[in-house]
């Protein structure tokens, strides 16, 4: 789709400039030093620069050009796009500054830009940004310093600047791109777009982003979920606590986002986020060179046993397995090995190890089918050759299916013993944690990239019923809905508990006794969203005089501890005992729509914060992970003798949350809590509810 | 002719916008309509001459020519309240009735308009039952009933009436959605039993409390740093952001089309509330924001206004203008003019004036 942004015939540079140290200069010179195809200064006050013949104009230029790259000051800009546009140019790079970024006289200039360009149906990247390359193609399109060396990996960043660090970095540790995208104010071509060219890519193996924020979140998620199966995606997105959202709405004058929705968003996606700019440079340094382990299960190849017992630390926090090698492979390793060596996981050759001890280790371990991948280190001891020990590695390596990757711990004399292995295509970690790390994002996406996302079974639901109440409330001007919309849920099939509404006291004896004792008595009001602090729940009234009692102190507390609430009656429920309360929640989320929450009731959620999030449409496999994994979940299976809870029964409620909030995209918010669960089989009952609205006009 | 004197039961019950929709009221019907506030309390300087807002407005709406010193003879300055209590004579009551011949000369009908409570004025025997005593008028009561203990307010007014005959009737006003009910049911038959005639319930509209954002502007003295081409738009609600940004998008976002206030530092909130629909933003603490923001704010237009206080006197302020505010805009007259006419029994008000 964008093979001529990346691979055009022809470049101009609208804003060449002569001079040594001008953006204009830097831009052009890069170009001149290695594409091939036509290059077009164009700059009215110059009739040659680096040799080559400039234009006044792009509509002097003969020749068809492919691509412009555009570094005049923002307020000429629109002016020289509506000329690229004449000229038939399809693709654009504006690199200059001063747009959306630089205020409200920027932000109209962009606006101009983008005009333009659907005008005349011009795709661009930026503006403000630092260009693109594709060293595969000979395009440095760009004013970084210099070409990136070619690789397999894919880049786009936000951050220019972030661009600039990691392309150096990238040479210091011979790292190599396939494209490179500077992605800056993202008015036109964002994140999704270059997800999916870089899918189409062959020269692209794995995709690296830094991103402070995503323009179309549900577009985000399928498109990145697609690219996900062939090639990894590793992803850095700052802005995740309040401070970094602040400086996130700061620097681009957009919102930083919800990190909760983010980890749902990509967790569906399949998305490898890294946490850090260490953690994806170290990633995608793993990713460039290894194949995908088929499992988790991990062995540790040491000449020091210090280096191994650190490496089996950090193997367990990343949730990699030390595996249990196979009989034939101790057997093997005792055959050659000292017997002061270790033979078992980690596998520890000693200080004194040969070059060729650890090429044979390396090999028999490779061959065990109980070994997924190999993390190798090495301490620089006195007798060790360590640039033995690197090439005999790579030469082992060679026909491998499963990854290696290497630690040498050290400084001066793991150097050239790190070029080799460098230069051989391994990755090499300064320290073993390091290592892990990367391992365990090899093994995530290894589980990730053959996730199935299966559509949820339809739920049936009396959808016009429901329509009718939201309307209902709509019309009424009501924002906030709560007990008194029972109906709602029962619409979409999820069980209540029996109720009854009452305005006065007699009505309440009323309900309470249709019922059946004992009831629970809750104050119904739009304005009372936690009942208890107000005393608006009375539990266990067990006959008439407690009701009536119930309901005048009732009404007496929650008028003097909110005097301005509007109190439109009390609901009767019956009181259901033996059951664990859990919460269900939703908050739409800005960027990728409705945000599911699931965790205990009570202290659980609020002080513990044991809650897991999953962005909907949720099926039944979503439901069951969601509960599954808080870390309360043992509560709900029973422990100490305790008996099992109807999991079942909530899963499907959740499963039916979704498709309502779905169905329904005016409720902003949406909460049961609780949700009382019985034992196993006994099934689940709402207790409450409370819903918010999206004002209607 | 006829008269009636608009009285209420407490500060901001509606009583002058009242008496604007009443007066526009009888002017389409074609009648001449007068109007004088005795005692001036918004004081306001018209070319060098002292007059009171309300009366201005008035003057405007019903296109008066009587001389501004005729609507209001009376002005609540720091000299009338030392005199009233050093006891010092004025001759009010002369002064009042002179005035009023004016006022009343040629006209069908004459609007007397009380200022604050039907006491105010006790102090200089000028109260709200003393007027209407010295101008031989019938009291109008407004009440805004907020909750169910302005019944207990009405009946201690009635008692300071004193003579039964003098009060004409009663207008409940701003009486919210979930409470209609019970207002028409129970308490207007309770009045009513009581001797007293309720001539309308008009119910609570939200619009009329909305304030223009060129308004909060010159109350707040504040920078307008973009969007002044919106500056004429109305907000009915401030919200204050201070909390952490993705609470703030929730309660932002129920209540779009307000103007939120945060400092001027806080450019997650200031997203937040741009996202969420907000009309403006008062940045406080003098703390200009980040020129990104300030282009997503003038991409969506919104209002983004720089003020010197801190956001505590700020939501001070906005505390009083907004829900205040005094009605002048064209659409909240006629909206007053239409919640008149569809709660109140306007011919009865009529009659028992004498018109």
């Amino acid at each position: 789709m964008l093979s001529s942004l990346f691979n055009p015939d022809s470049v101009a540079v609208i804003g060449a400039s002569r001079k040594k140290g001008k953006v204009g200069n830097a831009v052009l010179s890069n170009l001149v030093k290695d594409f091939r195809g036509n290059i077009y200064p164009v700059n009215p006050g110059e009739e040659m620069i680096e040799g080559l013949t400039c234009y006044a104009s792009i509509l002097d230029v003969a020749d068809e050009v492919d691509l412009a790259v555009v570094v005049v000051p923002a307020k000429v800009v629109p002016p020289t796009l509506e000329e690229c546009g004449k000229a038939g140019v399809k693709y654009v790079v504006v690199i200059s500054a001063g747009f959306k970024e630089a205020g409200i006289e920027g932000a109209k200039l962009e606006r101009r830009s983008l005009e333009i360009c659907k005008e005349y149906r011009i795709h661009m990247v930026g503006p403000n940004c630092l260009g693109i390359m594709d060293p595969v193609a000979g395009l440095n399109a760009s004013f970084a310093a210099s070409m990136a060396y070619e690789g397999n990996i894919a880049m786009m960043s936000q951050s220019g600047a972030i661009c600039t660090s990691t392309l150096d970095w990238a040479e210091a540790n011979g790292m190599g791109f396939s494209k490179f995208v500077s992605l800056g104010n993202k008015a036109d071509l964002g994140e999704n777009e270059f997800l999916a060219e870089f899918r189409d890519d062959p020269s692209t193996s794995v995709i690296a982003a830094y991103l402070e924020g995503i323009k179309n979140g549900s577009q985000f998620i399928e498109i990145a979920r697609d690219v996900s199966r062939k090639k990894p995606v590793v992803l850095v997105k700052s802005g995740r606590t309040a401070a970094g959202s602040r400086a996130v709405s700061s620097h681009t004058g957009t919102l930083a986002g919800s990190d909760q929705a983010y980890n749902a968003a990509f967790d569906k996606a399949g998305v490898i986020r890294a946490d850090t700019l260490e953690d994806m440079l170290d990633y995608i340094r793993a990713f460039s060179t290894q194949p995908i382990p088929s499992g988790r299960r991990i062995a540790i190849l040491t000449n020091a046993g210090g280096l191994g017992i650190l490496t089996a630390d950090a193997c367990y926090y990343e949730g990699l397995e030390l595996a249990s090698l196979s009989g034939e492979t101790i057997e093997g390793l005792r055959e050659f090995l000292p017997d002061a060596a270790s033979f078992y996981n980690p596998v520890d050759v000693l200080g004194d190890a040969s070059a060729k001890l650890y090429g044979d280790a390396l090999e028999i371990v490779l061959k065990d089918p109980n070994v997924d991948g190999v993390i190798l280190l090495t301490s620089p001891q006195a007798m060790t050759d360590v640039t033995s020990i690197a090439r005999i590695v790579i030469q082992k390596m060679e026909n491998s299916d499963k990854p290696v990757l290497c630690s040498f711990v050290g400084g001066t004399r793991v150097m050239e013993g790190n070029s080799i292995l460098v230069a051989g295509g391994v990755p090499n970690y300064t320290f073993p944690e390091r290592a892990v790390a990367s391992m365990g994002a090899l093994c995530d996406y290894g589980e990730r990239r053959s996730l199935t996302y299966p559509l949820p079974k339809p739920v049936h639901s009396d959808r016009k019923m429901a329509s009718a109440l939201l309307d209902e409330a709509a019309a009424k001007d009501k924002k906030i809905l709560g007990l008194e919309s029972f109906d709602l849920l029962k619409a979409y099939g999820i069980p209540v508990v029996e109720t009854g509404k009452a305005s006065t006291v007699e009505e309440a004896v009323e309900e309470s006794e249709r019922i059946g004792y004992p009831v629970v008595m809750k104050v119904l009001s739009p304005d009372i969203s936690h009942k208890t602090d107000v005393g608006g729940i009375r539990l266990s009234l067990m006959n008439k005089d407690d009701v009536r009692r119930a309901y005048h102190t009732m009404m007496s507390d929650v008028g003097r501890y909110m005097p301005s609430a509007r109190i439109t009656g009390v609901q009767l429920q019956r009181m259901i005992e033996g059951g664990r309360e859990v919460i269900i929640g939703m908050n739409r989320d800005v960027q990728f729509g409705p945000l599911l929450m699931f965790g205990l009731g009570g202290t659980y959620v609020e002080v513990l914060k044991d809650v897991s999030f999953r962005l909907a449409p949720l099926n039944e496999k979503d439901a069951h992970s969601m509960i599954s994994s808080i870390r309360s979940y043992p509560l709900l299976t029973g422990v100490r003798g305790e008996k099992a809870y109807d999991v079942d029964a909530v899963a499907d409620v959740l499963v039916r949350v979704s498709r309502l909030v779905e169905d329904f995209p005016q409720v902003l918010e949406f909460e049961i809590n609780p949700l009382m669960v019985l034992p196993e089989d006994e099934g689940c009952f709402a207790m409450d509810m409370r819903l918010t609205l999206k004002e209607s006009n | 002719m006829a008269s009636i004197l608009v009285s209420s039961s407490e500060n901001y019950s509606g009583k002058s916008s009242i008496c604007s929709g009443f007066g526009l009221i009888l002017k389409e019907r074609g009648k001449s309509v007068g109007y004088m506030k005795p005692v001036g309390n918004l004081l306001v300087d018209v070319d060098g001459v002292l007059s009171d807002e309300d009366a201005e407005q008035m003057r405007n709406l019903l296109s008066l020519e009587t001389p501004r010193s005729c609507i209001t003879p009376i002005m609540l300055t720091e000299n009338l309240i030392n005199d009233a209590l050093l006891g010092v004579e004025k001759h009010l009551e002369e002064t009042l009735k002179q005035a009023y011949s004016e006022v009343s000369r040629s006209k069908d009908m004459v609007l007397i308009e009380g200022e604050g409570g039907i006491g105010s004025g006790a102090m200089y025997n000028l109260s709200d039952p003393q007027v209407a005593s010295i101008l031989d008028s019938k009291i109008l009561l407004i009440t805004r009933f907020d909750s169910v203990s302005a019944v207990d307010r009405i009946l201690c007014d009635i008692e300071l009436i004193d003579d039964r005959n003098m009060l004409s009737g009663i207008i409940l006003n701003e009486v919210e959605e979930d409470k209609l009910g019970m207002v028409r049911d129970m308490v207007v038959p309770f009045l009513e039993k009581k001797g007293v005639k309720v001539f309308g319930v008009i119910p609570r509209d939200h619009t009329l409390g909305a304030v223009s954002i060129a308004e909060i502007v010159e109350d707040l003295r504040g920078d307008v740093l973009t969007g002044a081409q919106e500056m004429g738009k109305l907000v009915e609600h401030y919200l204050v952001g201070a909390m952490e940004v993705n609470s703030a998008i929730k309660y932002f976002r129920r209540t779009p089309n307000s103007v939120v206030v945060t400092g001027g530092d806080r450019a997650d909130i200031q997203m937040a509330a741009i996202e969420a629909g907000a009309r403006a933003l008062i940045l406080t603490g003098n703390l200009r924001p980040s020129e990104a923001v300030l282009g997503s704010a003038d991409e969506a237009g919104v209002v983004v206004v720089l003020v010197k206080g801190d956001t505590l006197s700020t939501i001070e302020r906005m505390e009083n203008l907004i829900g205040h505010a005094r009605i002048q805009q064209k659409t909240k007259i006629e909206t007053i003019v239409r919640l008149i006419e569809e709660n109140v029994d306007v011919d009865s008000i009529l009659d028992s004036a004498g018109l």
